[in-house]
């Protein structure tokens, strides 16, 4: 009696444990990566708030992959080999609208880059600290044309992650006070929580009139030491 | 031998058993209501009808989702910390206004079809009477899509599968945003007529009549022109090629006629009055306005509640201030933010922000009494929020954050740990024995009390127990009330440039307020002062979101920007200052504004968030649907 009630429990057992191999998908196993650049350059975003859209035909159900970009303008996905689409999402980001996808062939882990046209750009931005402000001085470019300059912003953060939603102190200036053609100068005051880390990260954004999303410079660190 | 009795027996048995009954096998059934008894008796269509109207969606209500009134600038949540995500939403989920109740739809297009079809003992009044009424509720039901999604495909009788193994011919695209504000316009003008329930030129306010379908109208041709002007203002506009959302501008001034001529037909019927019965007091008389249900001219349409039979909720229970509670569990979920409080304005006109320190900063104003610095405010705001020094059920809500001590040069801030404690005893010899901190907060961080600085006072019931899980309150929700026409007439009239007209039904509640007769002119009227007279007056009534999403300025107001006090909640917290020997200032009271402590992101309303997204579910099964812009 023991015996059979042994036999029954293993292959039991063996059943249910076979069973739960058989019947499921192996995990996608390729990585598709890259950038959203510019002239080469990756455009640098909000972190979170800015997606691509993966797309892949010959299946019932026609559902989009998103993929969120990361503030330095780096994605990433995990996918099955196979051939998507991907579509830059109208209205979003920073850049002007294009929406012819973009093939991509995922065999193993695949990089690709993502030209996007932004409307416009910051270049050249430095950073001082100057008595208990931080001062930026930078240009911005016009790259697409097709819309206006709202205003720029310089935020001040107590991490890498500083943007227009997650920031300890910002400053701001409208397009009316600035001259495109000459360096602009913004100044914001150094929080009290930064002053006692001894550190700050500083970031810049240019705001398109009618785009929600701003065109962000990389992160950088300035020390208050 | 004896099976063939048995044989017998049973047979003879059976015989007689089944000739008793003629039509045994065609008997009415006792426990199964048949459509012909259904739709032949008034009383089961009426049953059928109550559940449609109770099934009518709102983002925020008395019962189930009033949560929602946490999530914008108007209040926050300082209940139960489990669910402090409401004053951490980073930004708001683009499904957050999904709604999709082809359901409800459906049984409303049957239950049409089937009164046509079954109903042979109603009188032709009685038919059209109910059937007005059910496209009534549907309209208002494709009210609640086009808000929230735009065009919706426009459905109109039973879909009915044919098991062909072909289901396209049940799949139908969204219609134009447009079309369905069209629907909702001439289904109301047709059944107007045909819809009655006014007994003795008293219209009912839980039923669909001729006004309550005037109402539906006036909102949503409003919201219409609205979206029609204001969409095509935008640097871009949110538009999809087929018109599935956004309207063309030229069609804004059609819409904006409709809902004043919607509006006015309404007021002048005088079959409503605002509420004016308490005159003594204009703050108690404006709660009463929403609250009160005898004697109540003004409300047009509502939710109703009744605790006779059963049907309550637990608004009070979970918002009454913690003072002041009957139960042991729960209170001051929802509290109201400092933004709220200075959007009401002084009685002189005056922009509303308080007076907290000296005009050059150099010292706090020092207040005789809690409740001085509300004085000569907006009647509406003692209506609407239980502020420092206020009562309710007439028992005082005490609020004090602390006490502020002189040390000579400076004030030491001391708030306590505890609600209610003394400042003294063993904890603070140096105390002077009154009280730190009030019975009713405000407190950094203990939950389940206000941590703004404010309570709700709208909505609350004021009856004895009615905060108790026992016996619940069942104040009623108002969907429509008249201060509502008022401003819509006024908005539609100044988009209209009719600015005089516009200016009298401002005049009309802000003097319920307690401000002067004509206390807004064509000379003074503004947009801007319309849209703060909505947020004040419908303050918690479902509104605010809608409405900033209509005149496309919520990605504006909320933009997400740390350090933009209009995406910050901001709080109130009233401080007891110590300092002997200055009669002046001992004593007396004294305020300070902060972002409040358990508030974290700023509100952060994106573009794509003006349409909802459609669920991936619903665009499987119809891949004829077009997704909205940005998602």
């Amino acid at each position: 009696m023991k015996i059979k009630a042994f036999f029954y429990i293993t292959s039991a057992a063996i059943i249910m444990l076979t069973a739960c191999k058989k019947d499921n998908y192996a995990p996608p196993s390729s990585l598709l990566t890259g950038k959203v650049v510019y002239q080469g350059q990756p455009v640098g975003v909000r972190s979170n708030g800015v997606q691509l859209e993966l797309w892949q035909r010959g299946y019932q159900l026609f559902t989009k992959i998103p993929v969120y970009i990361d503030q330095d303008g780096s994605f990433s996905a995990s996918l099955f080999d196979g051939k998507y689409k991907l579509v830059r999402l109208k209205g979003n980001g920073p850049w002007a609208d294009n929406t012819d996808s973009i093939d991509v062939t995922v065999s193993g882990n695949t990089v690709i880059d993502v030209p996007v046209d932004p409307y416009f750009i910051i270049k050249n931005e430095a950073f001082q600290k100057n008595g208990s402000n931080i001062d930026a001085t930078f240009t911005v470019q016009a790259v697409n044309t097709s819309k206006s300059l709202e205003a720029v912003r310089l935020y001040l953060g107590l991490t890498t992650i500083t943007d227009q939603s997650n920031n300890a102190a910002n400053a701001s200036k409208a397009a009316a006070a600035i001259d495109i053609t000459q360096p602009v100068t913004l100044s914001a005051a150094i929080p009290a929580a930064a002053t006692t880390k001894g550190y700050v990260f500083v970031r810049l954004g240019v705001k398109t009139a009618g785009v929600q999303e701003l065109y962000y410079t990389a992160p950088q660190k300035v020390s208050l030491k | 031998m004896k099976t063939i009795y048995n044989i017998l027996i049973i047979s003879s048995l059976l015989t007689l058993m089944a000739g008793c009954r003629k039509d045994w096998l065609e008997r009415t059934p006792q426990t199964i209501i048949l459509e012909e008894q259904v739709w032949n008796d008034p009383k089961m269509i009426l049953g059928l009808l109550a559940n449609y109207y109770d099934r009518l969606p709102t983002d925020m209500g008395v019962d189930g989702n009033w949560r929602n009134m946490a999530d914008y600038d108007d209040a926050m949540w300082s209940g139960y910390t489990g669910e402090d995500g409401r004053n951490n939403i980073i930004s708001y989920a683009y499904s957050r206004w999904f709604f999709w109740d082809y359901g409800l739809i459906r049984d409303i297009n049957l239950a049409l079809e089937s009164i046509d079809k079954y109903s042979t003992k109603l009188t032709d009044v009685q038919k059209k009477q109910f059937a007005a009424e059910l496209r009534f509720v549907r309209a208002n039901v494709y009210f609640e899509l086009v808000k929230r999604m735009g065009g919706v495909p426009l459905i109109t009788k039973q879909l009915i599968y044919d098991f062909s193994g072909d289901p396209t011919p049940l799949q139908f695209p969204r219609a134009k945003e447009a079309e369905v504000y069209d629907f909702i316009a001439s289904e109301m003008d047709a059944i107007k007529e045909d819809l009655q329930n006014i007994a003795n030129g008293t219209p009912s306010n839980t039923r669909a009549n001729k006004y309550t379908a005037l109402a539906l109208k006036s909102r949503a041709m409003l919201y219409a022109g609205s979206i029609a002007k204001y969409n095509n203002l935008m640097a871009s506009p949110i538009t999809l090629p087929g018109g599935e959302v956004g309207i063309p501008a030229e069609k804004a001034n059609e819409y904006f006629t409709k809902a004043l001529e919607a509006s006015k037909e309404i007021i002048t019927s005088g079959a409503f009055a605002l509420y004016k019965v308490n005159t003594g007091n204009l703050g108690e008389n404006f709660y009463e306005a929403v609250v009160k249900k005898i004697g109540n001219k003004e409300a047009i349409f509502v939710r109703d509640f009744l605790s006779a039979k059963n049907k309550r909720h637990g608004f009070s229970y979970d918002n009454i201030p913690l003072g002041i509670r009957e139960d042991n569990l729960s209170s001051s979920c929802i509290t109201p933010s400092l933004n709220l409080v200075e959007s009401y304005e002084y009685l002189d006109g005056s922009n509303g922000a308080l007076k907290t320190r000296l005009p050059d900063n150099s010292d706090f104003i020092y207040y005789d009494n809690l409740q001085d610095i509300f004085a000569n405010k907006d009647a509406r705001l003692y209506g609407t929020v239980i502020y420092p020094g206020s009562t309710f059920k007439g028992l005082p809500v005490q609020i004090q954050a602390g006490v502020m001590k002189w040390n000579g040069a400076a004030y030491q801030t001391i708030e306590g740990s505890q609600l209610g404690a003394i400042y003294g005893g063993t904890a603070y010899p140096d105390g002077d024995g009154k009280l730190l901190v009030g019975s009713s907060g405000p407190h950094r961080s203990i939950q389940e009390v206000t941590n703004s600085g404010f309570y709700m006072r709208k909505f609350l019931d004021a009856g004895a127990g009615t905060s108790t899980r026992g016996i619940l309150s069942d104040i009623w929700w108002v969907r429509f009330r008249l201060a509502e026409i008022y401003l819509n007439a006024a908005e539609a009239a100044f988009e209209l440039n009719q600015k005089a007209d516009a200016a009298t039904w401002i005049s009309a509640l802000r003097e319920r307020a307690g401000f002067g007769a004509n206390s807004v002119t064509d000379a003074t009227l503004t947009m801007d002062r319309i849209r703060n007279e909505r947020r004040v007056e419908l303050a918690f009534e479902d509104h605010r979101v809608w409405d900033l999403k209509r005149w496309r300025i919520a990605d504006q107001v909320w933009n997400g920007q740390t350090g933009n006090p209009d995406n910050v909640v901001y709080a109130l917290y009233p401080y007891r200052i110590i300092r002997p020997g200055d009669a002046a200032r001992d004593g007396k009271y004294v305020f300070v504004k902060m972002v409040a402590p358990r508030f974290k992101a700023p509100r952060f309303f994106q573009m794509g968030n003006y349409y909802s997204a459609i669920d991936q579910g619903v665009l499987n099964n119809n891949p004829k649907l077009v997704r909205n812009p940005f998602h």
